[in-house]
């Protein structure tokens, strides 16, 4: 597998404006739930242990995305971004959850991230149509296209 | 054909027998001589027409260093001196003296500025650094070989000042001239003075009551036989130069008169209501009213917004009923007052940060999340609760209180900046609550405790040991208890590693402050600069921390940058001081920079008269030829460049001196060179200031310094072109920035007009570049020259010579349809 550099996808210099305020982590909905990895925490491992060793914490894929720190961020820093571009990292040296791996496994070859049985039930039920059947060649090309092969077998 | 600048040269071309120019190259330590080799630019000079000595020190503008320049004028008869060094901007009255001294003309000197604009800019390139200078050098001295001695003008000093802005800095420095015998006109925008000041409880470190120390100085501001008060009012216009500013100031209609004894019966009876902006809005107050208690005047005014006798017409006369010494005059007039001084202060103060706009905090929303200066007149015995710490939603003691840091400010959201005074604010204000209401939980959420003043930790000591609890984290998200008005703070104790969840009875942002909203109404009044934050900026950071720019304006207080009571109060009186040196010498002596015009030359047309930003040039078509008028021209040379005649010049930035400038970058490998003109201002300091902060930028950039953008003539350009240069920058200060009342727009429309003839004629557009750069932006002007070097990268040496042709042949057909 190939490894590519985890400061193409995000300006290192971005992290130094970080003054550690914490106002992402008091605003991360994920930690409310669990005790996850804060994005004021993971700032920090990157400036002062390096991304390296951030990139092998399984919490990394604890953060829902909901992009919230950023907003609250006083120095713009572009939080989302980085937890993208380390996840992105991450992968590709392995650190991805089994489910997650499952889940893109089941779209490649389905169209569909998860399949729930019951749906059509449900559809029938209040009167919907069927799902049509997924596009899995233009999935599985777009899939590629991404690079997401070099990451998960699909 | 014939350019115009060549014949002119021609006619003005010195002989260099006569010429005696001695050459002094600084290493300034290893600022200079770490990247220059400055013995090489030595030799280099030696060799440069009219060089009869050159020579390598290691700090010119130290003793030893003018000492050698004052013996070589003497011994060796020098009548030109060059020294390559740092920025005129800093040195060059320190150079012109010594010249002075060993009686050369002080405007005998010229400097090559080889550190801010090279050395301090290309530190990683050695050689391309000593073959700049090398250039540098040359541009000076075969500008130098053009100067010619100069005479200045002396200007009376008005003996009177304004100052601008009541608070105490305004104060202070009102008074501090007053006692030195002048006469001060403080103009003071509300219906008293006192400012930000008089509405604090207390003062840190030391706790003092705010208002009782400040009360006694309004006082005497309002007694001080030579202050002349005028609250209610505004400057409107400001016209003329150091020493003879005449100021038009619009005083607002008071509606009652000085014979006011602020009895209050008048409030008993009005019946307009209005939120009261001295307690923050915390209060109401009448339309009739006295700002403060302690306020100076003691005179109680007619807030017109509110009053029924809006525009003229009386509906309501019950103040004027109520008044046993008949003090309401509803005839009162707003009124513009002209008034002549000499010196100018500005201590126009802050305005405080209001954080609606943090959305996450629930300021505006939630009733008990207020900011610190609500809190300061909450707490406060003259305040809306009296003095009781209560808290908005159900006026309850709160049991709870937490105080978050930095809102508004380190930001960039908000304020980019700290503001300075917040921590301390913080710390003092929770030692007041300790202090009244000690079985008060307090909590502190910070980032950094910023206590640096003297006596600053020995306070923010006091607060830990009595018991405030500081937890470093701001909270991320607020949110409220409808039902009991509580609010409960999320975030992260990020010395602990833990997320926290506090329930606190009310909330107080600790506010940061900011630039006056209007600031601008004054910068451009007054003709300063501000910084990226839009404080107004001293001349010199360290060594002129209260000169504008402007001669004769000074600074003073927060409208300079955030500051606490006691460095305003400092500020001001070193304000103060200045303005008195400029006031007890009584004249002063005005740059020799004016335009000349030759009668002979001159056909009326009026063209210079038209663009003069000062009205300064007078004639007409009857009297044959227009004329100068030399105290009132200010030397920005806009009239220069209009005038199609060559009757125009400006001492000493005249044509031959800048076209031998530009013939001199342009004499080797013309095409690899950008020649940057520069105002003096802005733009040139701009580019100083990319050299203090070390910004690196391409090494083929050439600046020349102008007094304005407005001076640099087309015919520089053409010439440029002609000669085959890579690209040309014409920067100047933003519009409306302008240090000569606007003269850049003449910049402008000159750039613009020469870009419509490059079209027509088919040369590259890109090659000619206008470009807006402050004092403050160093980082603009790097860009700037980056961007042009990356341009110029793309143009090959036949493509730049094929445009020369061009533009020659052009001219050919020009000159022979003419």
């Amino acid at each position: 597998m190939t490894t590519i550099k985890l400061w193409k996808f995000f300006a290192r210099e971005d992290l130094y404006e970080c003054y550690q305020c914490a106002r992402c982590t008091g605003s991360c909905p994920a930690m409310e739930v669990a005790p996850a990895f804060g994005p004021r925490e993971t700032i920090l491992k990157c400036l002062n242990v390096g991304h390296e060793k951030v990139v092998q914490d399984e919490r990394i894929w604890l953060c829902c995305t909901c992009n919230v720190c950023e907003d609250r961020c006083p120095q713009k820093i572009p939080i989302s971004d980085l937890l993208v571009a380390l996840r992105n990292s991450a992968a590709r040296r392995g650190n991805i959850p089994g489910r997650l791996v499952m889940a893109i496994e089941l779209l490649a070859k389905t169209g569909r991230s998860m399949i729930v049985h019951q749906l059509d039930e449900m559809r029938a039920h209040h009167g919907l149509a069927p799902l049509p059947p997924a596009p899995v060649e233009e999935i599985r090309a777009i899939l590629e296209k991404t690079g997401l092969r070099e990451v998960v077998e699909f | 054909m014939k350019e115009k600048a060549e014949i002119r040269e021609q006619l003005q071309a010195p002989d260099s027998r006569d010429l005696r120019i001695g050459v002094y190259v600084c290493h300034c330590g290893k600022n200079i001589g770490g990247t220059v080799d400055c013995v090489k630019v030595a030799e280099h000079a030696r060799d440069l027409p009219g060089v009869v000595l050159a020579k390598d020190s290691l700090y010119t503008c130290s003793e030893p260093g003018q000492e050698q320049i004052k013996a070589d004028i003497k011994e060796q008869k020098l009548n030109r001196v060059v020294v390559a060094s740092c920025t005129p901007r800093l040195h060059e009255p320190t150079f012109r003296a010594a010249c002075e001294a060993a009686g050369l003309n002080p405007y005998l000197l010229e400097m090559a500025n080889i550190r801010e604009h090279c050395s301090w800019v290309h530190l990683h390139d050695k050689e391309a650094a000593t073959e700049k200078a090398k250039d540098l050098v040359s541009m000076a001295v075969s500008r130098a070989a053009r100067l010619a001695p100069q005479v200045e003008l002396t200007v009376p000093v008005t003996r009177k000042a304004m100052v601008i802005g009541g608070g105490v800095a305004g104060i202070q420095a009102a008074l501090d001239m007053a006692d030195a015998g002048y006469h001060v006109y403080l103009v003071e925008r509300s219906g008293s003075i006192g400012g930000r000041m008089a509405q604090l409880d207390k003062t840190f470190p030391t706790m003092d009551c705010s208002i009782c120390i400040l009360a006694p100085k309004m006082s005497e501001v309002g007694r001080h036989p030579n202050i002349e008060l005028l609250t209610l009012s505004e400057v409107k216009s400001v016209s003329g130069y150091i020493g003879n500013f005449n100021v038009e100031v619009l005083k607002k209609a008071r509606y009652v008169s000085k014979e006011c004894t602020s009895c209050g019966d008048c409030i008993q009876v009005c019946p307009q209501l209005a939120p009261d902006e001295f307690n923050a809005g915390l209060s109401i107050r009448h339309a009739i009213y006295i700002p403060f208690a302690q306020a100076v005047p003691s005179t109680f005014l007619i807030d017109m917004g509110q009053c029924l006798n809006n525009q003229g017409i009386v509906a309501c006369d019950r103040c004027f009923q109520a008044c046993s010494h008949k003090c309401i005059d509803f005839s009162q007039r707003d009124q513009i007052i002209e008034i002549e001084v000499g010196t100018i202060v500005v201590a126009t103060g802050v305005d405080v940060y209001d954080p609606t706009a943090l959305t996450e905090l629930g300021y505006g929303k939630f009733p008990n999340v207020i900011t610190t200066l609500e809190f300061e007149r909450l707490i406060n015995a003259g305040g809306p609760s009296s003095g009781e710490l209560i808290r908005p939603s159900d006026r309850r003691r709160p049991s709870k209180v937490a105080f978050l840091q930095c809102i508004g400010s380190r930001s960039k959201r908000s304020n980019p900046y700290c503001s300075n005074v917040c921590c301390m604010n913080t710390i003092k204000d929770a030692l007041l609550i300790r202090e009244h209401w000690p079985e008060t939980e307090i909590y502190v959420f910070y980032i950094d405790i910023r206590a640096f003043g003297k006596g600053f930790e020995d306070l923010f000591r006091r607060a830990r040991r009595e018991g405030v609890i500081f937890i470093r984290g701001i909270p991320g998200e607020i949110i409220e208890d409808i039902n009991t008005g509580d609010v409960t703070l999320l975030g992260e104790n990020t010395l602990l590693g833990e997320q926290y969840r506090y329930s606190m009875d009310m909330v107080i942002l600790s506010v940061g402050i900011k630039p006056r909203r209007d600031s601008e109404d004054i910068q451009r009044l007054l003709n300063l600069s501000t910084d990226t934050d839009g404080f107004y900026m001293e001349a010199h950071p360290k060594l002129r921390p209260v000169d504008t720019t402007t001669g004769g304006v000074f600074l003073a207080g927060a409208a300079e940058g955030p500051k606490d009571i006691k460095d305003s109060v400092t500020q001001a009186s070193a304000a103060a001081s200045r303005a008195n040196i400029l006031m007890s010498r009584g004249e002063v002596r005005v740059p020799a920079l004016t335009s000349r015009i030759d009668p002979d030359k001159c056909t009326a047309c009026g063209l210079c008269a038209r663009v003069c930003p000062y009205h300064a040039i007078q004639g007409s078509k009857e009297q044959g030829y227009y004329r100068v008028i030399e105290a009132a021209c200010q030397g920005c040379g806009a009239c220069v460049p209009e005038c199609r005649f060559e009757a125009i010049d400006q001492t000493h930035f005249t044509e031959a001196q800048i076209v031998s400038q530009i013939d001199s970058v342009l004499a080797n490998d013309p095409h690899e060179k950008i020649v940057a003109f520069a105002c003096n201002w802005c733009s040139y300091a701009g580019a100083d200031f990319a050299g203090v902060s070390r910004l690196q930028y391409p090494h083929n950039v050439r600046i020349i310094r102008t007094m304005c953008s407005a001076r640099v003539s087309p015919a520089w350009i053409e010439r440029a072109l002609l000669k085959g240069v890579g690209a040309v920058l014409v920067s100047g200060c933003h519009p409306a920035d302008c240090h000569y009342n606007n003269a850049n727009q003449n910049t402008a429309r000159r750039v613009e007009r020469f870009w419509k003839r490059m079209e027509r004629i088919g040369i590259n557009k890109d090659r000619l570049r206008l470009a807006w750069v402050s004092a403050a932006e160093g980082a603009q002007f790097a860009r700037v020259i980056e961007e042009m070097e990356a341009g110029l990268q793309k143009l090959s040496p036949r493509q730049i010579s094929q445009d020369a042709e061009k533009l020659r042949k052009s001219l050919v057909k020009k000159s022979e349809t003419t």
